[in-house]
């Protein structure tokens, strides 16, 4: 049997790549894609946890993860279709209205 | 009989309803003038249907005290509006309403055509009304409140050419009213503390008690002779000492008195009514009022009355120096009546409380008739003020000429006219309380005074007028009318104190219980004496400005005299220097302090730190931290991301 410190050890791996692709990439699709790769991770380490504690209620909030994943895609894949139209680009540097 | 005492109330009544008519109903100057003067003589009326029903009181009773109301209860503080009407009030009375009634129907010729009628006759009225107040106030504070009331209405009244840049002899208007104003206020902030002293002395500020619990304090005096307040390090004073010293500021500043008589002369930029009925008849009399008053205090303190007598000493002689160096015919009068007013605080502080009063009625009556008759000349010459300017104008103005030299003789003490008895009797009182030198330089001043109405006169009815510019002319009859009724009064003034009929010392006595002295062989003497060197004294000052130096006087030019005098001319035209003193004293420092507050406080201090420098900083702050939000959502992140870091490594490590 695998031990657990494996999985939260790639866990971590996956966490740290999801965070250097949001700081890196300028694409925003990219960035979409390392945020889920950093829920994911911590998706990895809930079921390993349960799985090492024999308690369902990390599996449990692993759906209640991946559910609410899916509906922030919905919205943020929505935003970025309508930045797309307005600004017609999807480079987030481009994106800087906010700036003081 | 039924009970009439209600009757002092229309007293002061009747002017409060001509100011108030005036005020809110009245536009037109005859109507105006009409209400005005009427409301005056129905008040004179009333105050002398009220002596009789003094005098008609049933037995046991002394005085008239109408409660209107209680005005003033905090704890055991207890303030009656009471109108107190005895003798001390009633001769006090009839002098305002009487001569004051006569000052309005003056005013009626003499405002003629005046921009601004209407108001000048409301304030006239509400000074009438205010200095009711004064004097029949039954405690401290109602009197208080009509001695601020007339200090307000002289305000307004000297600055009744508010608009005119400067008027003769080159006083501002505005400048003159505040400078009252302010003189006022520092006897005024004695008054104030005399008042708290009371209180907290006696536990109550009425004169006398009353039927409704409230006490007085005016026969209490000896309670309280022998406390003391310690001053710390200054040693300790006597309480009543404290009391009446403070009382004597306030009457410094209101009666014109050495060192805050400055704001007399200046007052005279006022209308000429103005200057007769509250700078020489009654306002500035209020002080010696409130000295008689409160005479039991005085008596219970030789130190306080002492000062008095010097300060009034003092003031008699400066001011009579000063009126001699004048060419402004107002000013003499200022002056001269700074002069007699010294006289009467001289006279009350000797404990003559009735040859101070008897002085203060007689020269209410002489002094106004000075003032009506240079107003009447001030008309008559189409506003010439400058005395060196007129000259001859006997034939032009013969009556104001004969009753001027009534008046002049008056205030001149010659036999018989009114100031000679009421002058005679406070120098005799000198000597009767044995203390010669008083006696000696109140002759001096009265010589004096003599010699500078004789120059007065000679300059401006004598000769030739040296400007011939105007055509002199007489006044009309609602101006020669006051002039006659006060020349008769001047004529007769003396009889209310006549030696041998004491009218007045005996009227007084239920209020002062001053036995009149008696007359003797050597008052009688010092009396003819005094009167022909007073005499002398006018002649030469006539014979010099009428006949010696008649071609040497000319407009714009020296006083020959000065030739002789030199400085000590000099000094005497400038009134001593007081207001030079003043000017370095307190007015620089003052103006200077304000620039420093205005200049630097306020606008570096305020301003610059408080009021733009706290919004500079947040605008510096802000331009540096805005730098901060460079709205690309990566730096966010990195901030985000850091902070996670942060939090974790913290709880990691605790």
């Amino acid at each position: 049997m695998v031990p657990t410190s494996y999985y939260v050890l790639l866990s971590a791996v996956l966490f740290s790549l999801g965070v250097i692709g949001v700081l890196t990439r300028r694409n925003a699709l990219i960035v979409f894609m390392s945020v889920e790769m950093m829920l994911n991770s911590a998706n990895l380490a809930l079921v390993a946890f349960a799985q090492r504690w024999q308690s369902a209620n990390g599996q449990i909030l692993v759906f209640f993860v991946i559910t609410v994943a899916a509906a922030e895609v919905a919205v943020g894949l929505a935003l970025l279709v309508t930045i797309f139209y307005s600004k017609n680009t999807t480079d987030i540097d481009e994106i800087n209205s906010l700036k003081g | 009989m039924s009970d009439l005492t209600w009757i002092v109330i229309l007293i002061p009544a009747f002017p409060l309803l001509g100011f108030l008519l005036n005020t809110f109903l009245i536009r037109h100057e005859r109507p105006a003038g009409l209400i005005a003067s009427g409301a005056v003589v129905l008040s004179f009326i009333t105050a002398l249907i009220s002596i009789y029903v003094l005098q008609t009181l049933p037995e046991g009773t002394e005085r008239i005290d109408y409660v209107l109301w209680e005005w003033i209860t905090i704890g055991t503080l207890r303030v009656p509006f009471g109108l107190l009407f005895d003798q001390l009030t009633a001769v006090m009375t009839l002098l305002v309403t009487g001569v004051g009634g006569l000052i309005h129907i003056y005013s009626i010729g003499y405002m003629h055509g005046d921009e601004r009628p209407v108001r000048f006759f409301a304030y006239m009225n509400l000074f009438i009304a205010a200095m009711l107040f004064l004097v029949m106030g039954d405690n401290m504070l109602l009197l208080f409140l009509g001695w601020e009331g007339v200090g307000l209405c002289s305000f307004l009244l000297i600055g009744h050419y508010f608009d005119r840049r400067s008027v003769q002899p080159g006083i501002v208007p505005s400048d003159a009213a505040v400078k009252a104003f302010v003189a006022n206020r520092v006897g005024d902030a004695g008054m104030l503390l005399a008042m708290m002293a009371i209180f907290s002395a006696f536990g109550t500020l009425a004169f006398y008690g009353q039927n409704n619990g409230i006490t007085g304090y005016i026969e209490r005096a000896e309670e309280v002779a022998f406390r003391t307040i310690v001053l710390g390090p200054f040693g300790g004073v006597q309480l009543i000492t404290a009391i009446t010293f403070l009382m004597l500021i306030g009457v410094t500043g209101k009666s014109a008195q050495v060192p805050l008589f400055v704001w007399l002369p200046d007052a005279m930029a006022g209308p000429t009514p103005v200057s007769a009925l509250i700078h020489a008849a009654t306002m500035v009399t209020s002080g010696v009022y409130l000295i008689v008053r409160n005479h039991t205090l005085f008596e219970a303190s030789p130190a306080t009355s002492g000062w008095a007598v010097a300060i009034g000493v003092l003031t008699a002689l400066l001011a009579a120096t000063a009126s001699v160096t004048q060419w402004d015919v107002k000013r003499v009068l200022a002056y001269s009546t700074i002069s007699q007013l010294g006289y009467m605080v001289a006279a009350v502080g000797m404990g003559g409380y009735v040859a101070g009063m008897f002085h203060l009625l007689t020269h209410g009556i002489f002094k106004a008739l000075l003032f009506l008759g240079a107003g009447s000349i001030i008309h008559g010459t189409h506003d010439t003020q400058d005395m060196r300017k007129m000259g001859g104008l006997r034939s032009a103005m013969p009556t104001t000429w004969w009753t001027y030299m009534l008046g002049a003789g008056a205030l001149a003490g010659i036999f018989p006219l009114a100031g000679f008895w009421s002058k005679d009797d406070i120098i005799a009182h000198a000597f009767d309380v044995q203390i010669p030198l008083v006696g000696i330089l109140l002759i001096v001043a009265s010589l004096i005074t003599a010699f500078y109405m004789g120059r007065q006169v000679a300059l401006i009815f004598w000769g030739k007028q040296r400007d011939n510019t105007y055509h002199a002319h007489e006044s009309g009859s609602a101006m020669r009318l006051p002039l006659v009724i006060l020349g008769v009064g001047t004529v007769l003034g003396g009889l209310i104190n006549l030696p041998g009929l004491y009218w007045l010392s005996n009227f007084l006595t239920p209020v002062l219980h001053e036995e009149a002295a008696p007359y003797t062989i050597g008052k009688g003497i010092l009396a003819t004496v005094v009167t022909l060197l007073a005499l002398g004294s006018m002649y030469i000052g006539w014979y010099l400005y009428a006949v010696t130096f008649q071609s040497r006087i000319k407009a714009g030019k020296d006083d020959p005299l000065l030739y002789y005098l030199g400085d000590i001319w000099r000094g005497a035209e400038i009134g001593w220097g007081f207001d030079w003193l003043y000017q370095r004293v307190v007015v620089r420092p003052y103006r200077q302090i304000s620039a420093f507050l205005s200049n630097v406080f306020d606008q570096q201090g305020i301003d610059g730190i408080l009021v733009d420098g706290l919004p500079r900083l947040f605008s510096r702050l802000s331009t540096t931290l805005r730098t901060g939000q460079s709205g690309y959502i990566r730096n966010y992140a990195w901030v985000f991301f850091l902070g996670v870091i942060v939090l974790v490594g913290y709880f990691a490590i605790r």
